[in-house]
């Protein structure tokens, strides 16, 4: 199981990891009991400093997705985040919406990518 | 002189290394600079063409630092004929890898200075797959292994009847149980992975991973183990007016030469392999990562750590030996 990491992302690299191991959570590739590999190991394999993997797996533990457990490593929790409120849940979504308004794109060309992109997601993950 | 078993033994190493080096010269090193291809010279991401215009002058440069190192091969041996010297046999041998693997190394840093100093940026991929220890070390033979060395320095401390040079049987010793940490270091190395074919690539850097493990494994490890008990043995048997038979002797020699054997037999296979999974993939080393790093053999601390301690140590050995006993 692979994560992505672009040249030109402008995301910074921890938020790469965290929204990466998401992505994966959503399509159901990575599953609940799965060990994530050490944040040692990581950081080794992608040559960047520790605290930035680190970082990366706290904001995954603060949003519920992985257990750190002492000797085991950092393991699936679940498929779903923390209960959070719908203001918080939506400013991503608006944030996107408004990148895509900006662009230049339709009502109705963002309502058919959103389709797609849930569809993609839905067809990998297989539920929901 | 030395006594005739022992030439006889020094003569048999030389015509089994012999032809393993010139195997080594004509299957794997001579055309070394094209494993991955003509878009590559020595693993460095060339332009079309090259071969056709500088890459001549750059393979002729490669072959001619290969013959002049095979030369120096050469050289010594026809000495130690000539001069019937043949208990120098080990010196020529450990004196060519000491000159043989620096030599490769240099010209390699040399080449990529030269040709790959800024190679292109490429999306990374990020394998999600914990490296255990125990996925790639078998305890219980690091456990045997361990336990064939204390019983071998049993062996040498509990025959006082005899003198015996504490010299080899510590290099030894070193040398075979250093690799325990080594290989652990070997686990916690890590490549750069490309995004495309990454999978493919995963997989050649886990088995290229496992071979250098196995393949340090055999010959730093358990070659030594079994030199060192051969040694142990043959001093056990001996007192100061007895020397073993030379039935012994050979017979050290030749449960030597089997994991030796063993250990150029897994070597040589090893690297068909991997050179026919690598043929297609982007080598190592040819492209940067989006954090800046390209790297051909692969980063870890702990393994530029262990490799500085261990092979230090190694060269601790060689000068003090040198400058105790000369070369007389």
């Amino acid at each position: 199981m692979f994560l992505t990491l672009q040249e030109n992302d402008k995301r910074p690299i921890y938020q790469q990891i965290t929204d990466g191991i998401k992505d994966l959570i959503a399509r159901g590739e990575l599953r609940e009991g799965m060990t994530l590999p050490s944040v040692r190991q990581v950081a080794g394999d992608l040559g960047v400093n520790l605290n930035t993997v680190a970082v990366a797996y706290r904001q995954l533990q603060d949003e519920g997705f992985v257990t750190v457990r002492h000797g085991a490593g950092a393991v699936i929790s679940s498929r779903s985040a923390r209960p959070v409120g719908q203001a918080e849940l939506y400013k991503p979504l608006q944030t996107a919406l408004t990148q895509l308004v900006l662009s230049g794109l339709t009502g109705r060309e963002i309502v058919e990518t959103v389709r797609e992109q849930l569809a993609q997601l839905q067809q990998k993950g297989g539920t929901r | 002189m030395s006594a005739p078993n022992a030439v006889g033994i020094f003569i048999f190493i030389i015509c089994v290394i012999v032809p393993v080096l010139v195997y080594a010269l004509v299957k794997q090193l001579w055309n070394l600079p094209l494993q991955n291809g003509r878009g590559y010279f020595l693993g460095i991401e060339v332009p079309a063409g090259f071969y056709e215009g500088p890459g001549r002058n750059w393979m002729a440069g490669f072959h001619a630092m290969v013959v002049a190192l095979y030369g120096f091969l050469g050289v010594g041996l026809g000495a130690i004929i000539v001069m019937r010297r043949w208990e120098m046999t080990p010196v020529w041998v450990g004196g060519f890898a000491l000159v043989f693997v620096p030599a490769m190394f240099g010209y390699h840093a040399w080449t990529r200075h030269k040709l790959g100093v800024n190679p292109p940026v490429r999306p990374m991929a990020l394998a999600l797959e914990s490296r255990r220890m125990s996925d790639y070390i078998s305890w219980p033979a690091e456990v045997l292994a361990v336990a064939l060395v204390a019983l071998s320095w049993c062996l040498l401390l509990h025959n006082p009847a005899r003198h015996f040079d504490w010299e080899t049987p510590l290099q030894l010793t070193w040398v075979a149980l250093g690799m325990i940490p080594g290989k652990m270091a070997m686990v916690k190395l890590s490549w750069p992975l490309p995004a495309e074919r990454a999978e493919e690539h995963y997989r050649l850097h886990e088995i290229s991973r496992r071979f250098w493990m196995r393949i340090s494994g055999i010959l730093f490890e358990w070659y030594m183990v079994v030199v060192l008990l051969c040694v142990a043995l043959l001093h056990a048997v001996s007192s100061p007016a007895h020397h073993p038979a030379p039935v012994w002797r050979w017979l050290a020699v030749a449960s030597q030469f089997a994991v030796w054997g063993y250990g150029m037999i897994v070597m040589f296979r090893g690297i068909q392999e991997m050179k026919v999974l690598g043929r297609e993939l982007r080598p190592d080393g040819s492209w940067k990562t989006p954090f800046g790093r390209a790297s051909c053999f692969g980063t870890g601390r702990e393994f530029r750590i262990w490799f500085a301690v261990w092979f230090g140590g190694v060269m601790a050995f060689i000068v003090y030996s040198i400058s105790k006993h000369g070369f007389k």
